[in-house]
């Protein structure tokens, strides 16, 4: 009986036992191989390198005294201050045109000159497209 | 399930972060701000000193002041904090406000009631006059919520929140420490090795 049942099981067994040898090991074998802290790091040597002088923060030596509105800038970036009032006026300007204009697409050929209260076109101003804004002409706007 | 419901009442709670009587101008209620209790930092600001005699030095004034609960890690917060050690007030504001870090925006809000609470109440003459004396930053309450991740994993992560104390004194900032030389290190060797006594004798 055991004979004739032998040769069933076995060719199964061997063919497990070969993929067993042959497979790849997987995570619970690789693990061994993996890089692990061996001791906790003790307070001492994180606070070593945790105030280690190139991760503390460095004192920036570029700032200085925007001569327009007297707030600070550093050296290599416009002031902040003067560029957010330079964008304010910018978007009511774009406020007025897109009025004009009226809908997407309808960007005249001609150039755009902006005036203010009080102004009028001279002759350079020809053939421009005129943009009236209702307030006295700012410091900062240089007119032609 | 009862701890995590209360957890969250308490967290959604309105008065915590409403400030008090923003919302009802007219009313004269107090708000739970008023009436939670004073931590030691704040208190140092209360206690008064006798007056002085005429022959004294000047003691120059000092101003507590810190903000708690601020939703940032205190490891961060402490490079801040560690950067305006030591410097005059101006300088540290420039500083921040060329800094990218998160806790630079709401420790500048707090240098600069600070100095109103030093011109406002604590009879400071100049606000330019002062100094940061110490700058330290501190745990705030955690609270630990779920972070799920593949599989069905889960993870239990820390909302992390900090306190900021400051302390501002009047006067130029104290010139800085020279570096210890190795002549320095060498006369207190020989001043050591000179303090020794014998022990247990006559």
């Amino acid at each position: 009986a055991l004979a004739v049942q032998a040769p069933a099981v076995l060719p199964q067994a061997a063919a497990e036992g070969r993929e067993g040898s042959t497979e790849a090991p997987g995570l619970w074998e690789s693990i061994l191989w993996m890089a692990v802290p061996k001791k906790r790091r003790s307070i001492e040597v994180n606070r070593c390198r945790r105030r280690h002088p190139s991760k503390l923060i460095q004192e920036k030596r570029n700032i200085d005294v925007c001569p327009e509105c007297g707030n600070l800038k550093q050296k290599h970036v416009l002031c902040g201050y003067c560029y957010a009032k330079v964008k304010a006026e910018t978007r009511l300007i774009r406020m007025e045109i897109r009025k004009k204009e009226g809908g997407p697409f309808n960007a005249p050929t001609v150039e755009t000159v902006v005036l203010y209260e009080g102004e009028k076109p001279t002759e350079k101003d020809e053939g421009k497209r005129i943009i009236e804004r209702a307030r006295k002409r700012p410091s900062w706007f240089v007119q032609n | 399930g009862s701890a995590l419901a209360r957890g969250l009442l308490s967290w959604a709670r309105p008065e915590r972060w409403l400030p008090s009587c923003s919302l009802f101008p007219l009313s004269c209620i107090h708000t739970s701000t008023s009436l939670q209790k004073l931590g030691k930092w704040e208190k140092k600001n209360l206690i008064v000193y006798p007056p002085q005699l005429p022959g004294e030095p000047r003691r120059p004034a000092e101003i507590y002041h810190c903000r708690r609960d601020i939703k940032y890690s205190k490891d961060k917060m402490w490079y801040l904090a560690k950067l305006i050690k030591g410097m005059s007030i101006d300088q540290a504001l420039a500083q921040l406000e060329f800094s990218d870090k998160k806790g630079a925006k709401v420790i500048k809000e707090v240098l600069l009631e600070a100095q109103e609470l030093a011109v406002r109440k604590h009879n400071v003459e100049f606000k330019s006059n002062l100094h940061i004396a110490e700058s330290l930053t501190g745990r705030g309450r955690y609270v630990k919520r779920i972070r799920y991740h593949a599989k069905g994993m889960f993870g239990i992560m820390k909302i992390v929140r900090c306190h900021y104390f400051v302390k501002l004194v009047e006067g130029p900032p104290p010139p800085p420490e020279p570096p210890r030389t190795g002549f320095d290190q060498a006369k207190e060797y020989v001043q050591e090795l000179r303090n020794r006594t014998l022990v247990h004798t006559l």
